[in-house]
């Protein structure tokens, strides 16, 4: 116990969810109704709106310091972006990694251009409710896009990600002006192991690229689905981002491995540890031992508590109460560690 | 049981689900809602059958299905059938649509016939042509579940292939000769361990079975797969390739591939019909390679054609019965 109070005096801890929220039954119907031209866009939109309202308003109640709106209305990662560029649709339906979930995949034709952007005007509507926490933006980072569509464009993958990478640096520094107070980047594709180092070479820069616009907001780099090779990850520890959050419970003994080797670099390190897509009770005791293995050889001052991955893959019901056993986990751990538990945004 | 011959060259059929007949979705929420009991159901369930069994026939499939018409979800109509899964909440599978994730909460077991009764009746308006018998596999029921009973994934799949087993049984005393275990979720966990633990689901599902035994896997790394798979207790395997471009068939090649093979030669996620010369470019593609002979070669779409509009998808199975021919005459 005192090696684990040595180890946390100086930690801070903050939880988080890590993204998306599954919709509930009066979306559902509404985003139905909409759909066969029974509901009109006015009243879609305030449905979406309040029930936003509901998932800001959970995740505040359970302590968490950056909340994001649960985008409700995103059919998959990359849609509300696809649907508001020019030179990219959505097309045909593929499995979203092992998930019995589907994505469209976007054909880009040309380089896209953003008609508009999707996230400025959801957080002026939204961020003050988040207060004390602080507004959480999600961005599909570049070369995940790219890996995952199919490119049309006659542009070589990696200037298809760079103009990606552009249209999304406006997308978080307008979020930013708008009052987020968190921007992330999910770079999944990154984990799987046929994915090379060149691509994290890209990845390293373009999320750079997207986060040197965001001022002095806190930035994330999320890998998720799995645990990236050590040849890749050591290159996307050089991403100029605050922290990075890495999916430990879903490959813990790889995680474990891979962190105790390489670390977290310079950034704050966030834990994916409460597993959402199950519906488990949490095994507390052996996600906190998880935990401590990690941090053992960490040298920074705060520690970020988020999910493995979204949370709209399970109902409704259980993503709400996810986001309780992630308070319960970032208590016990800093319990445990002697640490101090934020609540609200953290301050620098 | 059969009379009707079935070609020894590229003999066509098709992966399991054909899109819905209207009043197949009416009875199963009339059936959910607890406005038609189960028995009910099969029997108002029959007419759907009997269309979409003729659409396959007209169109010049040889081995046909039943179309799972009463299927409204590959895993949820098998969970509600059987013991040890409880009902589930609404999970999305893709933009606005979901389905009910089953859960289990109990020990599994099989308590009745799940596919027979409506197997047998596809059969008797097939005009003898052979229907095979599609399964959800104990992999994919299991990953597509959640679990709430268990807490080991190994010992849940044993138990479910229990259950299949039992009801591929039952197929085989109906004089079942064609029976299709899919298995879509092996592809998105490409690693060994995982496909180790299905063999041995394969292999208390088709010990001593005489039936033709045929395992389907679509979209995802199945070149990764492939090599830990190809040793499963099966005769067949029925894979997705226009989807992803053939790209599979040099691994195929590679890998000594000596099974037969499903090939998937039309795309279930476009509405463009593959024209009969885009079909034969496929089959010539697949001879080229060398590994296979036509006598082994099932035509059928990548995936089941549920998703579909029902002329598209009818006008899809007429094109593979027509390269067929031509493909017969050739090779």
């Amino acid at each position: 116990m005192d090696t684990k109070k040595s180890l946390g005096e100086n930690l801070r801890i903050w939880a988080s969810p890590l993204g998306g929220f599954s919709r509930n039954r009066v979306l559902r119907r509404a985003l139905r109704d909409y759909e066969k031209g029974l509901l009109g866009y006015g009243e879609l939109e305030e449905l979406i709106t309040y029930s936003s309202l509901v998932i800001i308003g959970a995740q505040i109640s359970a302590g968490m310091s950056y909340v994001v709106d649960g985008m409700l209305d995103w059919h998959d990662m990359f849609r509300p972006f696809v649907s508001v560029w020019r030179n990219v649709t959505p097309t045909s339906l593929l499995r979203y990694f092992d998930n019995n979930f589907f994505y469209r995949v976007p054909l880009f034709t040309d380089k896209p251009e953003a008609a508009t952007y999707i996230w400025a005007p959801r957080v002026r509507k939204l961020a003050r409710f988040a207060e004390p926490a602080g507004f959480k933006v999600v961005l599909p980072g570049p070369v995940t896009f790219v890996l995952m569509s199919k490119n049309e464009s006659g542009l070589k993958q990696e200037e298809l990600a760079e103009s990606i990478a552009e249209i999304l640096a406006t997308e978080a520094r307008l979020a930013t002006e708008a009052g987020a107070a968190l921007i992330q980047v999910d770079e999944p594709m990154l984990t799987d192991p046929e994915v090379n180092p060149d691509f994290a070479v890209l990845a390293s820069e373009l999320v750079s690229k997207i986060t040197s616009a965001v001022g002095t907001s806190k930035t994330v780099l999320a890998l998720y689905y799995g645990a990236p090779r050590p040849d890749v990850y050591e290159k996307l520890i050089d991403a100029r981002v605050s922290c990075i959050s890495v999916d430990v419970g879903d490959a813990p003994g790889m995680y474990t491995e891979l962190l105790t080797s390489k670390g977290f670099g310079s950034h704050c390190a966030i834990l994916g540890l409460v597993n959402s897509r199950t519906l488990y009770d949490e095994p507390l005791n052996a996600l906190l031992e998880l935990a401590i293995k990690i941090l053992r050889e960490y040298g920074g001052e705060e520690v970020g508590i988020t999910t493995t991955t979204w949370l709209d893959l399970i109902p409704y019901d259980h993503s709400l109460v996810k986001v309780k056993t992630l308070d319960l986990v970032a208590d016990r751990l800093a319990s445990l560690l002697g640490s101090e538990r934020l609540w609200g945004v953290v301050k620098p | 049981m059969t009379s009707y011959r079935t070609p020894g060259k590229f003999p066509t059929t098709v992966v399991g689900s054909y899109p819905k007949v209207p009043i197949a979705e009416k009875f199963i929420k009339m059936r959910k809602s607890g406005q038609i009991n189960e028995e009910e159901f099969y029997e108002a369930i029959k007419p759907a059958i009997r269309e979409v069994v003729e659409d396959q026939l007209e169109a010049g499939i040889d081995i046909v299905s039943d179309g799972e018409q009463a299927r409204d979800d590959m895993v949820v109509y098998f969970a509600e059938r059987i013991r040890g899964f409880g009902p589930g909440e609404w999970v999305r599978v893709f933009d606005n649509e979901y389905f009910k994730k089953p859960v289990v909460v109990g020990r599994i077991e099989w308590v009745g016939p799940i596919t027979v009764g409506l197997w047998e009746y596809a059969s008797s308006v097939s005009k003898e042509r052979p229907v095979k018998a599609t399964l959800t596999g104990p992999y994919t029921m299991l990953e597509w579940s959640f679990d709430l009973h268990y807490g080991d994934r190994k010992e849940l799949l044993m138990d479910l292939a229990k259950v299949i087993r039992r009801e591929v049984d039952e197929l085989v005393r109906r004089g079942v000769k064609y029976i299709q275990i899919d298995e879509p979720a092996l592809s998105t966990r490409p690693f060994k361990e995982e496909a180790d633990m299905l063999r041995e689901a394969m292999e208390v599902i088709f010990r001593g079975v005489e039936a033709k035994k045929i395992v389907h896997i679509c979209y995802g790394r199945l070149e990764r797969i492939l090599p830990y798979i190809l040793d499963y207790p099966v005769d067949q395997f029925d894979l997705e390739m226009k989807n992803s471009n053939f790209r599979l068939l040099s691994f195929l090649k590679d890998y000594g591939y000596d099974k037969e093979l499903g090939y998937g030669v039309v795309d279930v996620h476009s509405l463009q019909v593959e024209s009969v010369s885009e079909i034969m470019k496929a089959i010539e593609k697949l001879m080229k390679e060398g590994f296979i002979g036509p006598e082994k070669v099932y035509l059928d779409p990548d995936c089941g054609l549920k998703r579909l509009p029902r002329e598209v998808a009818k006008a899809k199975l007429r094109n593979i019965a027509i390269a067929a021919r031509i493909a017969r005459e050739r090779w």
